[in-house]
């Protein structure tokens, strides 16, 4: 489970993240949704430990993210903005250099590269180099990389972006995939579809605070609009004016 | 298998992952390896030259039949007397030719009245190699004054040694061996400039080469402390500087031992016992170089920005060997404090085969780790830094 209580980022005189409150429980799919610059990069980054919040707390699994960074580490499988791979390795070596960081058994490390093989369907891509790798390509293979340890919380910053239509599909039965094995899956996109075919809770964040919260029913029903997109832009735009 | 500690899965995967570089490790692996037989080729073929053209008397003079005085005794003394062309000095100054004396056509006249005969020696001072010629020359024409004078000083019944109060000879300390460690200066340079060569490339990609490729934000949202992968990191990049400067000594001394029975046996000993001073002290002082190649390249923003800031590094440490051999610093206790100074000093005294003691390593090998020490701590704490993880605006 994660958790955030009013957090806040200032970059000098940039406020990039203002109040964001949320919980993501274990077993469902959270989004948060917001145009580009809402602050939802920077959110994710202070949950995953790599950017200190300058207000509030992000906690995982109870832990607190800035008084226990490396079990938070720990509890989280994070697909973040920045997703490069080693270009002289192969998918593999990639794969298995993350699971000895998180203090796997090399047994429990090709065990689990061959259980996400199967998952996220590449098991021709595993003992090739990197360097000519697709960018569906890729993001399969940063995908096992962050899921290698079998991770109670995934956090994914902007999975399907530029992904082409069949690997955004394969994505989304992974995601629902983890969901039914009861993990907390966080992610963050600007695309509406994705959020709407995917989603249990929506947060809806926009200038670096949430405009709104909860299933995509509930939003339609508090903006009183007939479908998501014009739902969105309208919880989207009543922050604008504070 | 037992699982590793993560600085050695750092230190591992850096490893391997340089290795798979293959033109870099390839490019980087011959050029230390050529380097000490390529500079030793040199150095014996420059050494011999001089010794040859220093070995044979013989001078060039334009104008030689207007001194047949001067004649006379040159060939008196042995001296191969050759005939400067017309356009001797466009040949002087395209290098072809080394010096020549020139004589007036009146000479003769003058030289027998006793009316300040005047000969010219024509050189060119800008060029080493022709010192030793024109230092011939002149001392050939000083031997013929000084004969002519003492005959002169005789025959009007005045003792010689009136002229020449003081009797000045030659008497050099130096072994042949620091003849040879004159020019060898070389080695200690190399020695020095090796390891940075050596860790440049695991140090740029392992730092603002993985920031550029994305890869540095998912590796340190890992439940590993920074420390640790930083450890790994700068353990590869040591391990390739030493590893390179190694190689590059070795060639050294493999050549040193192929050229021993030659030209340079008289001029240095450049055998194990010196390649084991030798890497004894590259060894601290790599680890010093790859911890501050990493901290500068922390601070690069860019793959080509770090390789442009290390490319200064690599300056800044050439220049002190030839800062010290062009200013002719002595050897002094305080040296060896200072970074790279310290291990040029000691250094040089190994390869001049002078005494060199525990403390003699110890010194610098501690000011070196100390230093390494430190700018691994910044690496560390720039590591923590957003604006360094995530770029800077």
């Amino acid at each position: 489970m994660i958790a955030a209580q009013a957090l806040a980022k200032r970059f000098g005189a940039v406020h990039a993240v203002r109040d964001v409150s949320f919980e993501a429980p274990d077993g469902r799919i959270t989004a948060l949704l917001g145009p580009n610059g809402a602050g939802k990069t920077t959110t994710l980054r202070m949950i995953a430990t790599l950017v200190a919040p300058s207000g509030g707390h992000a906690r995982v699994d109870g832990r607190d993210a800035v008084r226990e960074p490396l079990a938070v580490r720990a509890r989280i499988g994070m697909l973040s903005d920045a997703r490069g791979l080693y270009a002289r390795l192969t998918a593999r070596e990639n794969i298995a250099y993350y699971g000895a960081l998180r203090g796997m058994e090399p047994g429990a490390v090709e065990a689990s590269i061959a259980r996400l093989a199967d998952l996220l369907e590449m098991r021709p891509l595993l003992d090739r180099r990197t360097d000519g790798f697709s960018q569906g390509e890729r993001m399969k293979v940063a995908i096992a990389r962050a899921l290698v340890h079998d991770p109670p919380n995934v956090i994914l910053d902007e999975p399907s972006n530029g992904l082409d239509v069949m690997t955004t599909r394969n994505l989304r039965e992974v995601i629902r995939n983890l969901r039914a094995q009861g993990k907390c899956v966080l992610f963050s996109s600007h695309v509406m579809q994705e959020v709407s075919a995917l989603c249990d809770e929506i947060v809806i964040v926009a200038h670096g605070a949430v405009a709104a919260h909860g299933t995509a029913q509930a939003l339609l029903a508090q903006s009183g609009c007939a479908n998501l997109e014009d739902a969105f832009v309208h919880l989207a735009g009543e922050a604008l004016a504070p | 298998m037992r699982r590793l500690p993560a600085f050695l899965t750092v230190y591992a995967k850096e490893l391997r992952d340089a290795l798979r570089d293959r033109r870099t490790a390839m490019m980087v692996l011959v050029a230390s390896i050529l380097t000490g037989p390529v500079t030793l080729v040199l150095v014996a073929h420059f050494i011999s030259g001089l010794e040859a053209k220093a070995a044979s008397l013989e001078v060039r003079i334009r104008g030689a039949e207007h001194a047949p005085a001067l004649v006379n005794f040159l060939e008196r003394n042995d001296v191969r007397i050759d005939k400067a062309p017309a356009d001797y000095e466009k040949r002087i100054r395209e290098g072809r030719l080394d010096a020549v004396i020139v004589v007036p056509d009146d000479f003769q006249e003058r030289w027998l009245s006793g009316d300040g005969a005047r000969l010219e020696i024509v050189y060119d001072d800008s060029r080493a190699d022709a010192g030793p010629a024109t230092r011939q020359a002149e001392r050939l024409l000083e031997a013929f004054n000084r004969e002519t004078g003492m005959l002169r000083m005789m025959a009007r019944g005045v003792s010689p040694d009136l002229s020449d109060p003081v009797k000045v000879e030659r008497v050099s300390t130096a072994t042949p061996r620091q003849k040879g460690a004159f020019l060898l200066f070389l080695i200690p340079m190399f020695a020095l400039l090796s390891p940075l060569l050596g860790g440049m490339t695991i140090a740029i990609d392992s730092t603002a080469g993985e920031r550029e490729r994305g890869s540095l934000e998912p590796l340190l949202a890992n439940p590993v402390p920074v420390r640790e992968i930083v450890l790994g990191k700068w353990l590869a990049a040591w391990s390739f500087a030493s590893g390179v400067a190694f190689l590059t000594l070795a060639g050294f001394a493999a050549a040193a031992a192929l050229y021993a029975q030659r030209k340079l046996a008289a001029l240095m000993t450049f055998g194990v016992p010196e390649l084991a001073g030798f890497f004894a002290m590259v060894l601290p002082f790599a680890a010093m170089t790859a911890a501050l190649q990493m901290l500068i390249c922390t601070y690069g923003r860019s793959y080509r920005e770090a390789q442009t800031y290390v490319s200064y590094l690599a300056t800044a440490v050439s220049f002190v060997p030839i800062v010290v051999l062009f200013s002719g610093l002595k050897d002094a206790h305080w040296q060896l404090v200072v970074p790279v100074l310290g291990q040029q000093a000691v250094l040089s005294r190994i390869v001049r085969g002078d005494a060199f003691g525990f403390v003699d390593w110890l010194v610098p090998a501690a000011v070196a780790a100390a230093i390494a020490a430190l700018a691994l701590a910044l690496v560390i704490r720039l590591l923590g830094e957003e604006r360094i993880v995530f770029g800077r605006s």
